[in-house]
């Protein structure tokens, strides 16, 4: 392997400790997943991993599943998915602009922060047993009769560590952009009405606004111009989920200071609205802007052919913006005090708004690959249609649920858990996420994957494991199984087998991959990225005498 | 536009289109309800979730199928689920139950027969618990 620059080094690390969230929300997945095909079979190893809880009495079976379950997404979603994000963009953004990063000490920073706020919530799950969701509904996270305050605590600072870091890393991002895309001096109010396209918009009425930078028309690539956009989402994000946190932080400090303070001082459904506006920000925001950015860089750079409709990928990604601000009602259709009007404006039909852009954003993605034809179907290229694939599956399940008439249905089953968030994340993210390791491998080292057998047998284990998975959850859920309820019969036991087996041809996937990018890059090379170097020396040495 | 383009955007409209006309109209059975009629109910049903339990009405569910029965819910604590399934298990329907609201649904069985309630949203460890077997009588 060729000298690593300093740059590639930290891709490497965050792409690295990204893969291992990964794993570890994938084994969380495969023990929850177990206790409820066989209850009792991971008896044993709660009893064994009860005896390093300092709780007063033995937490039950219930807490320990509903406490992964709660810290579960957070792993794979801001440890996975956020940390291998936050890599390929320190590589690719400044790589593209032909400049360095605005602020290269917070790449070092961000990679700590990332780690321990990850952790820490982890930690809040397995030692505090919080276990009120990722979805945190109100006043459930702060009460402390089923929640343990001190649990409540840890993830509320865990959460509001990953937010901070993230708020710093879109700073760093944005800065890295703009500072490249106008040299000239800009207010916060001009940055923001470029982010929201209003320049473009002014640009349309004959009215262009010189002073402020212009995402769309100062020669950016489409990607960066998808990173600068889907950024606006992480930061909304970050601030909102970050405001939800400080509200669980000050309730959880009264308490400890036996000085509780009453939750229905906070009502109940506006909280749910404002925390899944914000939530919906990654969902429904970030990931499908990032997505159809990395689409519209990766398929071009591996077909040798031209962007397929750059100009209407541009006001893609804009609308799409502009649909994320407005979807979040979907997740309150089964809220009947929702209003109606809000349950059919936003929660049906802005949310229809994706099938749009994505609709078009595919299509741009694959009319290019056909007018490339004959295309060579590098690792990457197999990923990244894959990927699309997994956009479409999960797609489609969730328009069907995002539905005043089916949800009546379908909420809070498995059906959405299965066929819609695990197809967006793995199918989806996961395999677009490959994508971006196959490509760069070779642009970050100079190395070429050493076995092709490994790529295709990682390839469609992840592919088929991934949808027997989803499609099993997603057959329990449209039996009546609930998500979030860890069910004493054994009504839907032959469901979980076949998606506990389709979890386990995944992690075969998984780990042909994982063999595949040790074996080409070396594992003293990979040990290299974290150790000093003459730790590795001395373990050479030691191994030759 | 690309010619390509163009003819791919008609096709998405045209499935926007007919979805939604499909599943608002009234052969979704429950829209006609839900959405377009506003049918006087022939039975309130008061339900009261709270402290991991689901109070139903002490005299019992009895209704009769084909009546409109307004289900009626409220929490004391925190956000629960009101869903109601068939004997194999398969949903109903449900709805949410936050805190600090009624919440109003209005349903018509169209099969006699026991139903069971479950609660449908996580309200802390104890939440499995939260199953009423036989809980309404749909008589014909």
């Amino acid at each position: 392997m060729t000298q690593l620059g300093w740059t590639q080094k930290w891709t490497l690390r965050f792409a690295v400790v990204a893969l291992l969230f990964l794993a570890a929300a994938g084994f969380e997945g495969s023990l929850m997943r177990t206790q409820l095909a066989a209850p009792n079979l991971v008896a044993g190893m709660e009893a064994a991993l009860n005896t390093i809880r300092p709780t007063k009495t033995e937490p039950t079976s219930a807490e320990l599943y509903y406490g992964m379950l709660t810290v579960h997404p957070i792993m794979g979603v801001y440890g996975f998915v956020y940390m291998a994000v936050m890599g390929a963009f320190y590589f690719l953004v400044p790589h593209l602009l032909g400049k360095e990063i605005r602020f290269k000490k917070l790449v070092p920073v961000n990679f700590a922060l990332q780690i321990i706020g990850v952790v820490v919530c982890w930690l809040s799950g397995f030692f505090g047993l919080f276990n009120a969701m990722y979805t945190l509904y109100w006043p459930l996270p702060v009460s402390f009769d089923r929640v343990p305050v001190w649990g409540s605590v840890a993830f509320a600072v865990g959460a509001a560590i990953i937010m901070v870091n993230i708020l710093l890393f879109s700073y760093n991002t944005f800065s890295t952009v703009l500072s490249k895309s106008n040299p000239r001096s800009y207010s916060l109010w001009q940055f923001l009405r470029a982010a929201f396209g209003i320049s473009r918009l002014m640009k349309w009425l004959g009215k262009e606004d010189k002073n402020a930078p212009n995402l769309d028309y100062n020669g950016l690539p489409v990607f960066l111009v998808a990173v600068a956009r889907g950024s606006i989402d992480t930061v909304i994000n970050a601030v909102v989920l970050l405001s939800a946190g400080a509200l669980i932080l000050i309730y959880g400090i009264a308490a400890l200071l036996n000085s509780p303070l009453d939750p229905s001082a906070v009502d109940a459904l506006i909280y749910k609205n404002w925390y899944w506006w914000g939530l919906d920000m990654v969902a429904d925001g970030n990931a499908l802007i990032y997505t159809a950015g990395v689409w519209y860089l990766l398929i071009p750079l591996l077909t040798g052919r031209k962007l397929f409709g750059a100009n209407v990928v541009k006001t893609v990604i804009m609308v799409d913006l502009l649909v994320s601000m407005g979807v979040w009602s979907h997740h309150l259709l089964g809220d009947t005090s929702q209003p109606m009007w809000m349950r059919l404006l936003s929660g049906q039909f802005i949310t229809w708004g994706e099938f749009f852009t994505m609709g078009l954003t595919i299509f741009a993605a694959l009319m290019t690959v056909w007018l490339a034809r004959p295309v060579k179907w590098t690792p990457a290229l197999k990923f990244a249609i894959g990927s699309m694939f997994g956009f479409m599956m999960g797609g489609i399940a969730g328009l069907i649920q995002a539905n005043v008439g089916l949800n009546v249905v379908f909420h809070n089953t498995q059906w959405v858990v299965g066929l819609h968030a695990h197809t967006f994340l793995l199918t989806g993210v996961g395999t677009m996420l490959f994508a971006v390791i196959y490509a760069l491998l070779p642009m970050l080292t100079q190395l070429e994957v050493k076995s092709k057998r490994l790529v295709n047998v990682h390839f469609w284990f992840w592919m088929v494991g991934n949808v027997v998975m989803a499609y099993s959850m997603g057959m329990a859920g449209s039996k009546g199984m609930a998500r979030r309820t860890l069910y004493e019969s054994n009504q839907y036991q032959t469901y979980e087998m076949v998606a506990w087996l389709g979890g386990l041809v995944v992690a075969i996937g998984f780990l042909a991959f994982l063999v595949n990018v040790i074996h080409t890059l070396g594992l003293t090379n990979v040990l290299g990225l974290f150790l000093p170097e003459k730790w590795l020396n001395r373990r050479g040495a030691l191994a030759q005498a | 536009m690309d010619v390509r383009e163009r003819r791919w955007l008609y096709v998405l409209i045209g499935v926007f289109v007919v979805f939604n006309a499909v599943t608002l109209s009234p052969l979704v059975p429950w829209q006609r309800w839900l959405l377009w009629a506003k049918p006087t109910p022939d039975q309130t049903v008061r339900i009261e979730f709270g402290d991991y339990e689901i109070r139903l009405p002490a005299e019992g569910i009895e209704v009769r199928v084909g009546e409109y029965i307004e289900f009626v819910t409220t929490s004391a604590d925190v956000t629960y689920g009101l869903g109601v399934f068939r004997q194999d298990g398969t949903m109903v329907f449900q709805m949410q139950v936050p805190p600090g609201r009624e919440n109003h649904l209005i349903w018509k069985f169209d099969e006699p027969g026991l139903y069971d309630v479950r609660s449908t949203e996580y309200s802390g460890p104890r939440h499995s618990e939260m199953f009423v077997p036989d809980a309404i009588r749909v008589s014909s």
